[in-house]
């Protein structure tokens, strides 16, 4: 068992625990801190793969930034209101909760007899240099130009939609 | 002009629009009339440009196609607004917008005061678009769609006054019985369309008679095909045994008699089968068949006519009879003299029409001709145009009918035999003796009316201008196409305009036998004489001796009663066909099969599906959570079935 | 990086929604009166792009490093696209103000969600269109929910964004597994190697998951539970945006990633799963619209059946199919796009006017925009010689040519079906009497909205075959 399995047994159990336990607590506030961990956890696995650049982001801007700020409007607003709607119609919970497990032994089942590594180049030295801001930066700005202006429209959208619905005072 | 040959075509739909949409609201008659005609006058004069643009081509060159927009299009099936711009359409082109820019005009002095007066050119203009659409078609479907098209303004124009009485019954039944019997032979013509994709592959005119040609379809598809095309052509050109709703459609206003139950619509049938003579040429018993009818149908519709007393119903039945005669000269293979004799019918017949409806203007709507007599005083030009319509149908040279129906009597006798050029000469001896029966009844004699109550005068300019010029049509438009033995070197100069359409059907069909001009002069001879013959009957028998008419009435009365009664065909078609259908459909169709399966199965099928709706309906809780649960169901059966697939 | 001046040109459709968008911005940041000069703005803008991707749609080429096409379907469906947003605001100009949502910022979301569309359309990377979507999604989600001060409205944004998302995550999910296999997200080289990919079945996966989160987005059963509350709740004209361009680019999509497959040997590799949506999205969809009795829900389960028809044309997997589709998208835009309208005209302040009851002797009070409605009913239920009609015709041809007489025969039965709650809406109009005599009152924007819709509904109903051989030429 390598180091590499090691970590990512480690990395994957805490995502996936703390992902549960985030959709299960009742208290908002609980969840959004499970949602870090989670962030968090998320970013090792990022490591692992080489992917340096994407998981220093990962830590700066959604485990640090945007759950922090997740964390204030949390708590501004009364959020005990919103326990009611857990509780709504616990049998189609279960039904629910049921269907998910199948969907997941389903896809579980696909990965395991369809031999995904088959013809993935393994190649770790090409796949260091790619996960560099060097890397990323250059490719981001040649071969994906226009994803990347697509991406400044996608913000700029939301960011009118956002301002729209909040900020707008409405006759 | 030939590219903008589209124009032509859609002038008039553009009047209609106009008209129709406009219509109440421009409310000046001047005005109306005035986009109408004129939609049909520009849409004339591009004809004219395009006839003499195919003119100035080489005669190898004048077929050209005008492709205005796929309209479907699917495998094969290629069906598109295209129009054929060639030496028959053109002519009939020029036929259609030529006189119908003239009826144009006579209606705006003739449907002058009317209530609807909009709605009138509206139609007509529209019938000008549906007759385009049919005769410029490059295909059979657009064609199809002009056949139905003038089929429906030949319905809406007859039941034009809808709210009056006609014979029996009101003019909208004689409206739908046109539409109903037009049907049956639509039909026909439907099924034939199919038939004609199925062995062919195409139904583009070129593509189907060059493979007409070409392929090895066996003779008696071609005999089925045409068959089921001539059903269409007996119906829409109102032959036996579709002719019936010929006589009726005289409900309408006589303008629409003139343009659409004489010169032009009727005449569709011909033009479909010399447009398709290729098919035909390939089917000698279908030609046959073809001939006997046209021949039969001429003889039968001339006997009824002998008898008739109202104006409009005696030119009906010569109407019916004139286009046997051009469905006799198809089936003799003499495509192009039934589609001359088409134009100078076109001429002549829309002439008396136009004629007729003078004298029923000027007589307060009184159409019985026995009520008639001595007009010629009051109606100087309506008198003096009749009688060079009523010369040219009976075949009097030089006017134009002389010229077309001999041709017809010729080939028939060339390539059919002697019985059907006696018929056919039978037949033009009593055209000529109900013609100028008629003529001499209403212009003639003393008048038979009450001069002191009626009052005959003149038409308006607007109506006498056209009279004057389709007299002249009628008594010059033969010139063009004077036969062999008269021009000599020169030859038929109408018959080599249209060779090259009807060359390759003329290459199957080779008649032999070789007939001197001794023979052709001979027969010429006889049947102006036989005209002649008639014309003088009649003279004598209602200027002179009035007393006879009515002496052979009393003799021969089962025979008159007989002619006076249709032969009863009416009543015949209503006891076997009409009256059984009209029973079953009540007793078995409407209250059993209609009300209790149909109903039954439509309401409990309605019933069921509204159930199944409510039903269903629950499922859509407005709670997101359960969408999404809908969804997840979808996507495990999506995996079950990409697992089990592998 | 563009190569050449000629690539500024083909891609000038882009540039100008792009720039319109931030000119937009600065006009609504410095200008009082935004809300009256940015619908005129919007519409000359998207009426330049629709016909300038007219005129330019014989200039195939593929741009960007690979990641976009130009010309031919691409340009036809930015047509799409454009005309029926310019046919949206010309719409929305006074309907925002009955509806309270008199604001600037409207008509710049619908710049955005355009410039998604036209991204899905022309994307030749899977990236492309996954972020193409997005743009238009999140226009979608603030354009449903536009005015917040209606609970209506907020519901609808909120359920339209949860279980977008839901389904953007399967789709990226799809995305993933593709590019697990085929290691690339290009399109063209995932359908060069299509042949040798299609054994696995993780790829399979991929392309199955990617299909699911687009049958979302066209509102195909059983991904279509959105539809009606969606379609209710927002503002009427975006319901109409929704329900033509949106579906238009969903399809888009479909259509470019599936385009090298079709008539090649793998066109039939997702006939179960397309036929088996497509026969419940019909069905389904005539059938509950049958008990509708609001008119919006109406229209919403309408255009869920109306995805299901133009599902049969994907089924068949062939090149017919794909032009069936492409004409019964431009059919049902203008037709869809002019019920939407009048429904628009019709509604009264705060939403009322929507119940099937209220439309009851508008033969007689409204003549002309009875007359329009009857005629767009008459083409929504596929009755000749209304581009419906031919739309209908197409899908169900490709079908029986791929050998699905049966699909097609459904179709026809689903038609049959939705015969009854058109023509319903016609009955009602005509031999209902209403308690009323108000006529409807409208302004000239939007009756010249609708009537520019209707034409085109005569004029594709009249020339299907042109547009259908303009398709053809591109495939």
């Amino acid at each position: 068992m390598t180091l590499e399995i090691v970590l990512f047994v480690i990395f994957a159990l805490v995502c996936l625990v703390s992902g549960i336990l985030m959709v299960t607590r009742v208290n908002p506030v609980i969840s959004a801190l499970f949602l870090v961990v989670n962030f968090g956890s998320l970013a090792g696995l990022y490591l692992t793969l080489n992917a340096q650049f994407i998981a220093v982001a990962q830590v700066i801007i959604y485990a640090g930034a945007i759950m922090v700020f997740f964390l204030f409007v949390i708590m501004l607003i009364n959020p005990e209101h919103e326990k009611r709607f857990l509780e709504y119609k616990p049998q189609l919970k279960i039904f629910a909760v049921a269907i998910a497990v199948l969907v997941f032994l389903q896809i579980a089942y696909i990965i395991l007899f369809s031999k995904p590594s088959e013809g993935v180049s393994r190649e770790v030295a090409a796949s260091v240099k790619a996960g560099t801001i060097e890397q990323i930066g250059r490719e981001l700005f040649t071969k994906y130009v226009l994803p990347f202006e697509a991406v400044g429209y996608l913000l700029l959208s939301a960011a009118i939609g956002a301002l729209v619905l909040a900020k707008k005072k409405f006759k | 002009m030939i590219d903008l040959i589209y124009l032509a075509v859609f002038l008039p739909l553009l009047g209609f629009l106009i008209n129709g949409i406009f219509g109440t609201k421009i409310k000046n008659e001047k005005v109306i009339g005035l986009i109408g005609s004129g939609a049909i006058g520009i849409s004339f004069l591009i004809v004219v440009g395009a006839f003499f643009e195919t003119l100035s081509l080489p005669a190898d060159q004048r077929t050209n196609f005008v492709n205005l927009f796929t309209w479907m299009k699917v495998g094969t099936l290629d069906v598109s607004f295209a129009y054929q711009v060639d030496q028959l359409s053109l002519i009939m082109a020029l036929v259609v917008t030529g006189v119908g820019f003239i009826i144009h005009v006579y209606s705006i002095g003739y449907m002058h005061g009317d209530k609807a007066f909009w709605r009138f050119f509206a139609y007509l203009n529209l019938f000008i678009f549906a007759m385009m659409n049919l005769i410029m078609a490059d295909n059979f479907v657009l064609m199809f769609l002009g056949w139905e098209g003038v089929g429906l303004c030949s319905y809406l124009l007859i039941g034009f006054w809808y709210d009056k009485d006609f014979e029996k019954s009101t003019t909208s039944a004689a409206g739908l019985k046109a539409f109903v019997v037009n049907r049956i032979g639509d039909v026909g013509f439907l099924l034939a369309m199919f038939l004609i994709y199925l062995f062919f592959d195409s139904l583009k005119f070129s593509e189907v008679f060059s493979r007409a040609v070409s392929f090895d379809v066996p003779e008696h598809i071609f005999m089925l095909i045409t068959l089921l095309l001539f059903v269409g052509a007996t119906g829409k050109s109102a032959q036996i045994p579709l002719f019936v709703w010929l006589p009726d459609a005289m409900a309408g206003p006589t303008p629409v008699s003139a343009l659409i139950h004489a010169a032009t619509m009727v005449t569709a049938g011909v033009y479909m089968v010399a447009r398709t003579s290729v098919l035909y040429a390939m089917a000698p018993t279908t030609m046959m068949i073809v001939a006997v009818i046209g021949v039969f149908t001429a003889f039968f519709a001339a006997t009824i006519g002998l008898v008739q007393n109202d104006i409009k119903k005696v030119l009906a039945y010569s109407t019916i009879s004139q286009l046997g005669y051009m469905f006799l000269a198809m089936g003799a293979g003499a495509f192009s003299a039934g589609i001359f004799h088409l134009m100078t019918h076109a001429f002549f017949k829309a002439l008396l029409f136009l004629g007729a409806g003078s004298v029923i203007h000027a007589m307060h709507e009184q159409q019985n001709i026995q009520h008639y007599g001595g007009l010629k005083k009051y109606l100087p030009i309506t008198y003096g145009t009749f009688l060079v319509a009523a010369m040219a149908i009976s075949g009097i040279p030089p006017f134009s009918g002389f010229f077309s129906k001999d041709e017809i009597l010729w080939f028939s006798y060339t390539n059919l035999g002697f019985v059907f050029w006696l018929i056919g000469v039978i037949t033009a001896i009593m055209t000529a003796f109900y013609m100028f029966r008629l003529y001499f009844l209403t212009f003639d004699g003393k008048p038979r009316f009450d001069e002191k109550q009626t009052h005959p005068h003149e038409s308006p300019k607007l109506m006498t201008v056209p009279l004057i010029v389709l007299a002249v049509l009628s008594a010059i438009g033969g010139f063009i196409g004077i036969p062999e033995i008269f021009s000599g070197a020169h030859g038929n100069v109408f018959h080599s305009w249209l060779s090259p359409i009807f060359k390759s059907a003329n290459l199957k069909l080779s008649y032999f036998g070789a007939h001197s001009h001794f023979e052709e002069y001979l027969l010429m001879a006889i049947s102006v004489a036989g005209a002649l013959g008639g014309i003088s009957a009649a003279a004598y028998i209602y200027l002179k001796r009035p007393s006879i008419a009515a002496n052979t009435v009393e003799r021969f009365k089962s025979i008159y009663t007989t002619l006076w009664n249709k032969y009863y065909i009416d009543e015949v078609y209503d006891a076997t066909v009409i009256n059984p259908i009209v029973n079953s459909s009540r007793s078995f169709l409407w209250k059993i099969f209609d009300n209790k399966i149909i109903d039954g199965l439509v309401n409990g099928l309605a019933k069921s599906i509204s159930i199944v709706s409510s039903l269903i309906r629950k499922m859509q809780t407005g709670i997101v959570q359960s969408y999404a649960l809908v969804m997840m169901i979808g996507i495990l059966l999506a995996f079950f079935w990409i697992i089990l697939s592998l | 990086m563009l190569n050449n001046i000629q690539e500024f040109y083909n891609i000038l459709p882009l540039i100008i929604i792009g720039g319109l968008i931030l000119v937009s911005l600065i006009i609504e940041m410095y200008s009082e009166s935004s809300e009256k000069i940015l619908p005129w703005l919007s519409i000359i803008g998207f009426l330049f792009v629709g016909i300038y991707s007219l005129v330019e749609v014989g200039r195939t080429s593929i741009v960007l490093q690979n990641m976009l096409a130009t010309g031919g379907v691409v340009n036809i469906f930015w047509l799409i696209f454009n005309i029926t947003a310019a046919i949206v605001c010309l719409l929305s100009i006074n309907y925002i103000k009955k509806y309270g949502a008199y604001y600037g910022e409207y008509y710049i979301i619908i710049q955005t969600s355009v410039l998604g569309m036209m991204l899905m359309a022309g994307a030749k990377d899977l990236i492309v269109i996954f972020l193409g979507l997005e743009v238009m999604s999140i226009s979608f989600y603030v354009l449903a929910g536009f005015n917040r001060n209606r609970s209506s409205a907020n519901e609808a944004s909120l359920k339209y964004f949860l279980l977008g998302a839901f389904a953007t995550g399967f789709l990226v999910y799809g995305i993933a597994l593709i590019y697990g296999k085929a290691t690339t997200t290009s399109i063209d080289a995932i359908s060069l190697n299509f042949s040798a990919l299609s054994g696995n079945v993780l790829f399979l996966t991929g392309v199955l998951l990617f299909l699911i989160g687009f049958s979302f987005k066209i509102a195909a059963f059983p991904f279509h539970m959105w539809v009606p509350d969606v379609y209710q709740g927002s503002p009427t004209t975006v319901a109409g945006l929704f329900s033509t361009a949106g579906k238009a680019a969903g399809f888009s999509a479909l259509i470019v990633t599936f385009a090298a497959l079709f008539g090649g040997p793998h066109g039939h590799l997702f006939t179960p799963y397309l036929s088996a949506i497509a026969v419940f999205s019909m069905l389904f969809g005539s059938i509950v619209a049958i008990m509708q009795t609001d008119i919006k829900r109406m229209l919403a389960y309408s255009s869920i059946a109306h995805a299901g028809y133009m599902l049969i044309g994907l089924a068949s997997g062939n090149i017919d199919g794909v032009a069936g589709i492409i004409f019964y998208l431009a059919a049902y835009s203008f037709m869809n796009l002019a019920a939407f309208g009048i429904v628009s005209i019709l509604e009264g302040k705060e939403e009322t006017n929507l119940d099937l009851d209220s439309y009851a002797g508008l033969g007689t009070r409204s003549p002309f925009i009875a007359g329009l409605f009857a005629l767009i009913m008459f083409a929504l239920a596929g009755i000749p010689p209304f581009a419906g009609f031919f739309g209908k015709y197409y899908v169900f041809i490709a079908a029986i040519k791929s050998d699905l007489t049966w699909l097609a025969m459904v179709g026809i039965l689903s038609s049959m079906i939705s015969v009854y709650f058109y023509l319903r809406l016609v009955v009602i109009m005509y031999f209902k009497s209403s308690e009323t005599e108000d006529k409807v009152s409208y302004t000239a924007s939007e009756i010249i909205a609708v009537v520019i819709a209707v034409v085109f509904v005569i004029i594709l109903g009249l020339a299907p075959g042109s547009f259908i051989d303009l398709v053809t030429k591109f495939l």
